[in-house]
């Protein structure tokens, strides 16, 4: 089988500074693959680009088989993104069924299906009891589990996740996640960007830090742990990318 | 699967603005204001030999018409103007739809309230006296004028919003804009009774067409210049058309995060 995520080379520069550079990734499928790295080191930037938003300025990305800007709608149809961020003005006046309809409709669920599609995705993350009240009226758990359903709408191959418990308690934490490892047991491949290293640490089957738009490590979280004789992945993650406050933005 | 986009997306913006009853409502009453207060009482201080009609009020409907498309025209870009600034855009752009559907729908589901407005309008205007002298079909025919003007607003204020860095930049510029907008037109005021300069600027504004229009049907029933208004305002519709559609492909070409 062919992979799911090929990168070669990917950079994005903006005005003269590399916020990607020279990024290599690969992802097989069924995998739990993690993007780690600091605040400003390129993880979003480069989710940007394997989702077709951002076009690289160096380097190429296959998605699925397909060029992320030669058949970007080949790309879209076979990605579910989730963005880091909820978007109450998005969809904050819509119920939880209408905005999962209407979001159906987009990814081109038969028109038949598509109410149908939208009830299951929404049972799936467990929200059929609320898909009536107006995602305004939702928890952050709620809608970021909202999020997800929309993101399995159209039953892709990849799941691109930002962040997908920031901001969450502990028990929604726990849900997400439960949905995540559920979703892989069945097969989806699935691409993580998190802050959390306990996240990465249970979910990722393999990760790759990443600092100033660059590489720095990549393995299963047993094997870097491993080589540094480190006891958890935040001190490996503190060990990789140099010191535990980076003065660029501490101030 | 065209057609299925447009039609999710509208239903988008109708459910959206079904929800705000409130500002639903003051938005079909505001035109009904300007009619009866504004237009009740300067038709009383205005010269029928200059405006060419007795009827000051059937004079501004038009004028009405057009101010309202314009208030709709910058509302219609605030959905594009917050998806962009929340990050749905992104969302959006991330799935297989035709960039093209995201302002169709809009155009769609500004069509369709402006027309249900100038609906309103004129059934206001009809209790206060005022019978459009083209009778029953002129209705359709203010209406596709009232179309085509939503377009080239809808456009232009979609280029703005794709163009601006913020939502507050967009509010300076469409509030400064739009009073200047609406007065150096005839909205309320015939051409032949402006300044030659002002004159010159009303003639290039695309409101002036579709007021014309309008008016003709409104105070003189059918005439030749009926067509002629429209064709001028289908120009002005197809120029912003063109500038909306460059600033939105600017705009999803190269997000910058």
């Amino acid at each position: 089988m062919g992979l799911i995520i090929e990168a070669e080379r990917l950079s994005r520069s903006f005005g003269g500074h590399a916020a990607v550079d020279g990024l290599a990734l690969t992802i097989a499928p069924g995998e739990i693959f993690g993007l780690l790295g600091p605040n400003g080191a390129g993880k979003t930037t480069t989710i940007r680009m394997l989702a077709t938003l951002l076009p690289p300025s160096g380097g190429a990305a296959q998605v699925c088989g397909f060029d992320v800007v030669r058949a970007a709608g080949e790309v879209r149809k076979r990605i579910g993104y989730v963005m880091q961020q909820v978007s109450p003005m998005g969809s904050y006046l819509l119920t939880g069924r209408e905005k999962a309809e209407i979001e159906a409709s987009l990814y081109h669920v038969p028109r038949r299906r598509v109410k149908a599609r939208a009830a299951e995705v929404l049972d799936l993350v467990g929200l059929s009891e609320h898909a009536d009240r107006l995602v305004q009226e939702y928890s952050g758990g709620m809608q970021k589990r909202l999020d997800l359903a929309c993101g399995l709408l159209h039953r892709p191959e990849l799941l691109i996740l930002d962040e997908p418990t920031l901001g969450l308690d502990v028990h929604s934490r726990h849900r997400v996640w439960d949905h995540i490892r559920g979703l892989c047991a069945e097969g989806m491949t699935v691409l993580l960007a998190t802050n959390y290293m306990d996240e990465a640490d249970r979910l990722c089957d393999r990760l790759t830090i990443v600092d100033h738009g660059r590489e720095v490590v990549s393995g299963t979280p047993a094997e870097l742990k491993d080589a540094l004789g480190a006891p958890t992945l935040d001190e490996v993650f503190l060990r990789h990318t140099g010191h535990a406050l980076r003065e660029g933005e501490a101030g | 699967m065209w057609a299925q986009e447009v039609l999710a997306l509208s239903r988008r913006w109708l459910l959206m603005v079904l929800r705000e009853r409130l500002n639903l409502l003051f938005s079909v009453l505001q035109p009904a204001v300007w009619l009866v207060f504004f237009a009740g009482a300067l038709g009383g201080a205005v010269d029928p030999r200059v405006v060419g009609t007795g009827d000051y009020i059937a004079f501004a409907v038009p004028g009405v018409i057009a101010f309202t498309v314009v208030g709709n025209g910058v509302t219609a870009a605030m959905p594009l103007l917050f998806d962009k600034e929340t990050g749905y855009l992104d969302k959006l752009l991330s799935m297989p739809i035709r960039r093209s559907s995201l302002i169709v729908s809009r155009f769609v589901f500004q069509v369709g309230m402006n027309s249900a407005q100038v609906i309103v309008i004129l059934l206001v205007a009809l209790a206060l006296g005022v019978r459009p002298a083209s009778g029953l079909l002129g209705v359709p025919a203010i209406l596709a004028a009232t179309a085509l003007l939503t377009l080239a607003l809808t456009a232009a204020a979609m280029a703005l919003a794709c163009a601006v860095r913020s939502h507050g930049t967009f509010f300076a510029i469409t509030g400064f804009a739009s009073l200047p907008l609406l007065f150096m037109s005839n909205a309320f005021v015939p051409l032949t009774a402006m300044p030659g300069w002002m004159e010159a600027v009303a003639r290039a504004n695309p409101l002036t067409y579709a007021i014309e229009a309008m008016r003709l049907l409104v105070v003189d029933g059918w005439n030749g210049r009926v067509p002629l208004s429209l064709g001028a305002l289908m120009v002005a519709s197809a120029a912003l058309l063109a500038v909306g559609a460059w600033q939105f492909t600017r705009q999803t070409r190269e997000r910058i995060a």
